[in-house]
This record gives C-alpha cells, sequence and structure tokens, in this order.
C-alpha cells in the first residue's frame, strides 16, 4: 500500500451488469417472415419472454476507498470517475428512500447502508478446489487469508440486482409487483373520511384521537419504506412461488393494527388466500436485513394468527 | 407504474409527487367543482408524472414536524404563528400569504392525521406537539409546543399517507418519468403542455395539457454539501426559466449548521440544546465571540455565519475522511454529554455519526459544516397557486406594475415561491407550506378543469383553441426527441480533444457545487459571486452543452437525465448567483460581506429574475399587519 494515504484501502466491486437490449432489434432478428420462429414448440412464446434481452456480464471496479465507504459511496465514484454508464437506482443516500434495494454477496440490503468494511470478503483460499478436484478443509490457516491482503485490500464485493424481481438494467430492478401487490390491499386509512375546514380561524373536526399505547400497537409497522429487502429476501417470493410477499403483509397488518381504522374484517378476508398469508412458510429470513428494524418475520407471524383467530 | 396509453389532451399534468404534488392531485379530485364534474358523468384526465417512484420523494426525509397552533399541548394562537413566520423571514414575507399558512395550519394537520398519519400522541390521544426554534407564544414571547411530530420521521409519515390516499383515490402516476420541457403557448401566456422522458422505454412523449402543475422540489444539488437527496436538481425552477418565467428570492438558500461533515447528512439541532459545543481547529467554543448570549444555540443562520468566519479566518479543520481535503469543517464537541444520556435523547444523532463518520462522538469531536438545505426562493405564485409574471411599470412601486398571470399553470412546494419564508424558513414550515398550499392549488385547478374539460359532452369546438397548443407540443417534443439521438450518438472525432468524450454530468455536478459553495454558501460578495459567473460562462455552460451519454442504449439510461439534470443546475446557477449579486444587502440567509447590513430602505422587495440578462426587477413586499422591524432573538 506504500505511496497510498494511511487511511485509504481497496475494495473490488463484482458488478453483475445487463444491458437490455432494443426493442427495435429484437424485431428486426429473424429477418424474412417466412424464418421467423415462433420459439419452443413445448412452450412457445411464454418462456422465451421470462428471460430478459440483453447483454449479460460480469465487471469488476477496483477503487481507493475507507473501510467506513458505503458502498452506495464506492458506486457513485465509479460513476463519476470511471464509468458513467453503471445503472442503479439511489436517492437520498441515508436509508430513508427505499431506493437502493440490491442484493450485496447474495444478501439483499441497501447500498447505502451497507459498509465496506462490513461487507468486503477475501477469497477464501480453503474454499478454492485443487487440481484434484479436491476442496481442502481441516486447519483454518489464517496466514494464508493474510497473504492476500497486500494485493487485494478488503477483498470484494459482489453486487447484483434484488433477487425475487425482473432486472431491468444493472442493478436495477422491477419492483412494481411488490408495489402493485401493496395498492392490492387497500394500503390507506379507511374511516369516516370527514375532513376539517376552517371557519373564522377555527377548525370544525378534531383529528381522530388515539392513545399511545393504540399508536404503540402499529407504529413500527408505518416504518416501512417498501424498499423490497424482506421480499428478496423471503424464499417463497423470491422463489417465484404464488405469494403477495411480506411488503404487502405489512402494508395490510398495519392497518388492521390502527385503532382508526373501520375496514379490519374486509382487511383480514383479503389476505385469508393460498397466495396471502397461507403461502408464509415462516422461514422468517425476511426480519434479517429489514433497515428500518421491523421484525418482519414475528408481524407475519402475528397477522396469521389474527386471521386464523377470526 | 406508467400510464397504460397517453391521452390526447389531459386536464391537468402534476409535474412532482412529493408532499406538495400529492396534496394537489388529492385537492383537486376532492374539490367540490371535481365533484360537480362527475355528477355531470365527466371523469377529470389527471396524470402526476414524477421522476422517482412517489415512495421515493424526499419529502420522506424531513424529520422534525409540522407547524400548527393546534394548542394540544399548551395555549397557541394562529396569530401568534402568523407573527413568527413573518419575523423568521426577516420582514421579506408576503403577509397575506403567511397569514393564510398559519390560519389554515390546523385544518392541514388535522386532515393529514384523518388521512392516517401516525401522529405521536399526548397520553389524551390528541396530536403530540414540541418545540421549534423561532415558535413563540405572544408575538415573540417563551417558545411554545407548536411543532406536530411523528417520532423524529414525520415526513416519512406524511410522504406515506398522501400516495396511500392517491391509491385510495386512483390517481394515474407516470413514474421514473422525467419532465424535459415545459410549453406554454406562442405568446408565452398559456400553457400547452410538457414533454416527457420515459426513462424505462428511453422514449420522449408529447404531453398535452390544459393544466400542469409544477411541484418538483428544491435544488439543494447545487451545492457540494447539501441534506437534499441526489434528486434536488432544481427541475421545476430551470423549466419555468427556459421557458421564459421568473424566479422569485432565488438568492436565498438557507444552510443548515450542522451537516455531518461532506456527507451533508444533518445533525439534529438537539445535539447541541443537549450540550454540544462547535470548536475550531485550535479548540476554541467560538459561538461564544458571536453570540456571548445565546453561543451555541443562536440561530441557525447567525450559527450558520459564525462557523464560516471561522472556516474563512483558516481556523476550519479537514474533514478526517478527507485530511488532504479543505479545511472547510469545524468540530462538534458532544463528549461533554453523559454517554447513556446521549444514546437515551440523541438516539439518531449517535447512530449517524458512528455509521457515517465511523466515530464515536461520547469520545471524538465530530467535523461538521453547513449544509443546503432549503431553497426558500422559486417559481413565483399567488396564494391560489397561479404561475405569474411580475410586470414591472418602470421602478417597482409604479401604478401599472401587476402580476400576469399565465393561463394553466400552477407551482407548489419547495419549487415555488408564494413567498411565506422570505429571507430564511422557519422550521416546520415547509411540509405546512407543501401540503397547504399544495391543496389549494389543486382546488384552483379543478375549478380551472370544471371550466373547460377535455371530456365535456357540449364541447363547442374548443378543440380549435387547443390546436396551436397541440402544435407547440409537439414541436417541443421533436426537437427533445432530436437532442436525445444527438445524446445517444458518439462523440464527435473532432470534439475529442476537448475532452468532452471524458467528461460526464456527475463530474460536472460535483464540480459546480464546490464552485457554488465557494462562492455564495453561507455569505458572499460582489468578488466571489463575479468570479463564479465567469467560471460558470467559460467551463459550465460549454461543458454542460458538450455532455455526451457514454452508453447508446436509451433504455434505463441514467446519465441521459444525468445530462439534463446538470444542464438544469447551471441554468439556475447563473439565476441564484445574478438575484444574489443584486441584492445589496444582508436579510435572512443571505450574508453580504460587502453589505453587511439589512436596507428596507431599498430592498424591501423580491427580486425577480429571469434567464434573459435583463437583470432584476423588484416586486414589493406584501405588508398587512406586521411593519419590518429588527430581527433579534
Amino acid at each position: 500500500m506504500s505511496g497510498m494515504d494511511d487511511a485509504l484501502t481497496t475494495v473490488t466491486l463484482k458488478v453483475n451488469r445487463f444491458t437490455p437490449r432494443p426493442e427495435r432489434d429484437r424485431g428486426a432478428r429473424g429477418g424474412s417472415p417466412f424464418a421467423k420462429k415462433s420459439g419452443s414448440p413445448f412452450g412457445g412464446s411464454s418462456s422465451r419472454n421470462r428471460r430478459p434481452h440483453g447483454k449479460q456480464w460480469v465487471q469488476e471496479y477496483t477503487l481507493r476507498v475507507r473501510p467506513e465507504d458505503t458502498v452506495l459511496d464506492c458506486l457513485l465514484t465509479v460513476k463519476r470517475t470511471v464509468d458513467p454508464t453503471l445503472a442503479f437506482r439511489y436517492s437520498c443516500g441515508h436509508g430513508m428512500c427505499g431506493s437502493d434495494a440490491v442484493s450485496i454477496n447474495g444478501t439483499p440490503t441497501l447500498l447505502c447502508t451497507a459498509t465496506v468494511a462490513d461487507w468486503a470478503v477475501r477469497p477464501n483460499p480453503l474454499a478454492q478446489a485443487d487440481d484434484e478436484g479436491f476442496r481442502h478443509t481441516g486447519d483454518a490457516d489464517d496466514a494464508a487469508a493474510n497473504a492476500h491482503e497486500d494485493d487485494s485490500g478488503l477483498g470484494v464485493i459482489e453486487l447484483a440486482p434484488l433477487p425475487g424481481f425482473p432486472v431491468q438494467r444493472d442493478l436495477i430492478a422491477d419492483i412494481d409487483p411488490m408495489l402493485d401487490q401493496i395498492r392490492k390491499l387497500k394500503p390507506y386509512l379507511q374511516a369516516d373520511g370527514v375532513l376539517a375546514t376552517t371557519s373564522e380561524g377555527k377548525v370544525d373536526v378534531f383529528e381522530y384521537l388515539q392513545n399511545p399505547q393504540q399508536l404503540a400497537k402499529y407504529e413500527m409497522l408505518t416504518n416501512c419504506i417498501a424498499c423490497g429487502v424482506c421480499e428478496g429476501s423471503c424464499p417463497v417470493f423470491a422463489g417465484g412461488d404464488a405469494f403477495i410477499g411480506p411488503a404487502a403483509l405489512i402494508a395490510a397488518s398495519r392497518f388492521v393494527n390502527d385503532s382508526r381504522d373501520t375496514a379490519t374484517a374486509s382487511r383480514l378476508d383479503a389476505i385469508d388466500t393460498a397466495d396471502g398469508v397461507a403461502a408464509c412458510q415462516s422461514v422468517r429470513a425476511c426480519s434479517r436485513q429489514c433497515p428500518r428494524g421491523i421484525d418482519v418475520g414475528e408481524e407475519m407471524w402475528q397477522i396469521v394468527a389474527r386471521v386464523k383467530e377470526r | 407504474m406508467s400510464p397504460k396509453h397517453i391521452e390526447d389532451m389531459y386536464d391537468a399534468v402534476i409535474v412532482g409527487a412529493g408532499a406538495a404534488g400529492l396534496s394537489a392531485a388529492l385537492g383537486a379530485l376532492r374539490s367540490d367543482a371535481v365533484k360537480g364534474l362527475r355528477e355531470a358523468g365527466i371523469e377529470p384526465k389527471i396524470l402526476v408524472i414524477s421522476k422517482l417512484q412517489p415512495l421515493r420523494s424526499h419529502t420522506g426525509s424531513a424529520e422534525g414536524g409540522i407547524a400548527a397552533s393546534l394548542g394540544n399541548v399548551e395555549a397557541d394562537d394562529w396569530h401568534w404563528h402568523y407573527y413568527d413566520t413573518v419575523k423568521g423571514g426577516d420582514w421579506l414575507v408576503d403577509q397575506d400569504a403567511a397569514k393564510l399558512l398559519a390560519e389554515y395550519a390546523p385544518q392541514t394537520v388535522i386532515n393529514l392525521e384523518r388521512g392516517g398519519v401516525a401522529f405521536s400522541r399526548t397520553d389524551d390521544g390528541h396530536i403530540a406537539q414540541r418545540r421549534f426554534g423561532g415558535h413563540t407564544r405572544d408575538f415573540g414571547g417563551e417558545p411554545v409546543r407548536r411543532a406536530a411530530y411523528a417520532a423524529d420521521r414525520v415526513g416519512h409519515q406524511i410522504l406515506h399517507t398522501l400516495w396511500q390516499e392517491c391509491v385510495g383515490a386512483g390517481v394515474e402516476f407516470a413514474e421514473e418519468w422525467y419532465v424535459t420541457d415545459l410549453v406554454l403557448d406562442e405568446q408565452g401566456d398559456r400553457v400547452a403542455g410538457v414533454v416527457a422522458y420515459d426513462t424505462h422505454a428511453g422514449a420522449t412523449h408529447a404531453i398535452h395539457a390544459r393544466n400542469v402543475l409544477l411541484a418538483t422540489g428544491g435544488a439543494g444539488r447545487l451545492f457540494h454539501t447539501t441534506s437534499n437527496s441526489w434528486d434536488l436538481t432544481g427541475d421545476g425552477m430551470a423549466l419555468a426559466l427556459a421557458a421564459g418565467l421568473q424566479l422569485e428570492d432565488a438568492e436565498f438558500v438557507q444552510f443548515h449548521p450542522t451537516g455531518l461533515a461532506h456527507t451533508g447528512i444533518l445533525l439534529s439541532e438537539a445535539a447541541r440544546a443537549e450540550g454540544g459545543v462547535l470548536r475550531n481547529a485550535d479548540g476554541r467554543a467560538f459561538m461564544a465571540d458571536y453570540a456571548p448570549e445565546h453561543r451555541d444555540l443562536a440561530a441557525r443562520d447567525v450559527v450558520s455565519r459564525s462557523i464560516m468566519a471561522e472556516i474563512d479566518a483558516g481556523r476550519g479543520v479537514a474533514d478526517p475522511k478527507d485530511p488532504d481535503g479543505p479545511r472547510d469543517c469545524v468540530w462538534l464537541d458532544m463528549t461533554g454529554i453523559d454517554k447513556d444520556h446521549m444514546e437515551a435523547v440523541l438516539p439518531q444523532v449517535v447512530e449517524t455519526v458512528r455509521k457515517y463518520a465511523n466515530i464515536d462522538p461520547a469520545v471524538d469531536w465530530v467535523p461538521v459544516k453547513p449544509t443546503a438545505h432549503y431553497t426558500m426562493g422559486g417559481i413565483p405564485i399567488t396564494t391560489d397557486g397561479e404561475v405569474y409574471r411580475w410586470i414591472d411599470g418602470g421602478d417597482a412601486d409604479a401604478a401599472d406594475s401587476h402580476r400576469s398571470i399565465v393561463a394553466g399553470l400552477f407551482a407548489a412546494g419547495e419549487c415555488s415561491c408564494v413567498s411565506v419564508h422570505g429571507a430564511n424558513r422557519l422550521g416546520g414550515n415547509s411540509l405546512l407550506d407543501a401540503c397547504l398550499f399544495g391543496t389549494r392549488a389543486g382546488q384552483t385547478l379543478a375549478a380551472r378543469i370544471a371550466e373547460h374539460p377535455v371530456d365535456d359532452p357540449m364541447d363547442d369546438g374548443a378543440a380549435d383553441a387547443d390546436e396551436s397548443a397541440v402544435e407547440a407540443v409537439d414541436a417541443a417534443a421533436v426537437a427533445r426527441g432530436d437532442a436525445l439521438a444527438a445524446l445517444l450518438s458518439p462523440v464527435p472525432a473532432d470534439d475529442d480533444e476537448t475532452g468532452a468524450a471524458d467528461d460526464n454530468p456527475y463530474r460536472l455536478l460535483a464540480d459546480l457545487g464546490r464552485v457554488m459553495e465557494r462562492a455564495v454558501a453561507v455569505r458572499c460578495s460582489a468578488q466571489t459571486i463575479a468570479d463564479a459567473l465567469c467560471t460558470l460562462r467559460h467551463e459550465f455552460e460549454p461543458r454542460a452543452a458538450a455532455l455526451h451519454a457514454h452508453s447508446d442504449t436509451a433504455a434505463f439510461n441514467q446519465e441521459v437525465t444525468a445530462i439534463w439534470e446538470a444542464q438544469h443546475l447551471v441554468t439556475l446557477a447563473n439565476a441564484v448567483l445574478r438575484a444574489s449579486d443584486a441584492r445589496h444587502e444582508s436579510r435572512g440567509s443571505l450574508k453580504r460581506l460587502d453589505f453587511p447590513e439589512r436596507d428596507d430602505e431599498r430592498f424591501l422587495a423580491h427580486s425577480m429574475i429571469d434567464a434573459s440578462s435583463d437583470g432584476v426587477r423588484w416586486q414589493p413586499v406584501h405588508i398587512a399587519d406586521y411593519p419590518p422591524q429588527a430581527r433579534a432573538y
């Protein structure tokens, strides 16, 4: 590390990239209408459409960083100084807007709250297969790992789009399916709907009363930023099974537990379906990385109980 | 979410989906005018276009509170709120607007609650309220608990609730669409529509509309260090300038004194309220030199200016994350606060410092610097949200000076200036402004829709009147499509020597932010402004014009949007610098080192600036109840 500032080290980002092929190219392929293929004789076009069309590759960027830099800092540096074509969503940069959920080393989390120090991993020589195809086990020899420190800095971070959602470009995934599922469960307060007006400086209607204990029953659930980390972590949802997903259920639960809401019965009916609470397998992977600290798995458990107790 | 198809003509297009844009959509749909239309079987065609999915809007980052004289915790009176707002704005506030803000604040907050906002509560179930700087009782007396809050995430709560209500109301969104052009008719006195770029498909669209409302937020990204998200690039303001309209009071930008060094992330004022002390490079607690009485708890603009004075005198420190960088920070020393107490009352501050500076505030001093936070100025609007031009009849007080309304064009929120914030915004008033004047603008817009709805079965050839407007939008869309094709094509070989191929909008943004920061952050003078204007003309304008995308795939090509954002910021920077240059006084957030005093004789007036080189026009401040006084706390 000679010649570098003391605080600086290096990290290598391995980014799974994808560039969609323009629509016109897809149409143009095939040339003559007689030669046009209708896809597989078994599945027709549907199986073909499921896979994204475009170019996929893995690109490595090695950067000088500080351990406390966030992965978002690193990607912004890439955009500014190395490769302005790299695409990823980001906005507030401090974990409130929910834009930048991706898969880091296979784990769904936010770019802006993940630090290099926490996520960089050194290649583990013990995990490599030798010439005969055997992977050595036995003594974990730290010296072997440390030998790499000088040339690989802090190591490698692997980035990919959020699992469970179709990739659109590089780290950008299409999270509309999640938002559609949230919208489907009527995610808005249903109460008397009367609004206040002002006359001569006085209002004619007051707030709904709700004491701090009633607020505490659902306040945590209102902190959801709809980032999709829980969905990408859920083996049922990300595995592609029919499941409305933890984010939509959290949104439903938020209103079920709000003392002001008058639609509890119909909300519980709406999630009492095969792809609703019944699809949750209580794996609880959804709780682990929630950036707002919601114990999503426990909340799932609670709402399942609410549905069953009806 | 993208619209299934684009209508030939919209009743209204709302640009932006934060608190102001969403409030406007709801205000319109809930209005008596729209109810009447629906009873007559006419459904208004309204589209909300947003460059972000609405839940990503920067409203969600607001922490502290929304001000309203609910009087839930102690006696309060909306007249006191009115007075505090005028005084906080250093008397550059239009008092008719501030009066509405204060009078309708309780209604606004109650309706947010009735929409579902999870406000913190008092023991008896009412909305809880806390103190906020500058909010007092009895016209400048003791501090009063006026800010309704939801822990330290009131903006998140409001944003999500407004979006949820829009879902309930069936509002149609075009998400991740970026508006590139605001189109007026040939005379420039009526709106024709917008050109929008669908970032998913990578295609531009002509959007014809009889009404357009701009609610695109602020422009913190003019500065390197800002609390604003990466998307606050002053788009609406730049669109207005490009369409030949004016900005009002563009020179007033509020800096929050304690951003966490170069991240710009806010460290709450509570850190100093609990005993945190600002120190310079020598370790001296310098606020005693500037504000002997209030010291570290003096008003925001006072503390920001004091920090800057220390830095300018060479007593700043470098951000430890960038030890060779500029010495443009000072220390926030929180080591005097008991460790357990700190964890208990400042959890968010402690977490932010640990997470983003990797230091322990109980042991280490924390690097801080003023961070660009809020643009008080913006697109001039009436109290009903209508955008106008100030027509100057010779001098500001001339009898034929007047506001000339652009028919069908509205604005709301931080991108607009109804002038409730004057020269300095009071905490808790920004969310209030966005929700309250957003709703009002939506209501005015609805009334205008009802006069002449697109789906009117009784339509009597009004379509003819639209024809020139339709052509204007189509022409702008074609021009923008051509510009897009040029951006996506490789840089011409003969341009390569200029370095244009190596430049990119992200780098330009960072460079521009540093220049603006040096020139006008917290303080400025004729010289700093002139230097920056020179750099802008000779470096940034040519660079911005020469930018090219480095990928020729249009779909999700973020660099294309970033290029347009960078161009918007350069346009806006020019207006901010020229407006700052024109005001030969110091007022509120604007500190002219060469004109250190407030000058009511000459400058109790709003600056009105457009993109032409005609210079600034001055619009008198509306004074109704409170004549100007010295602003002292």
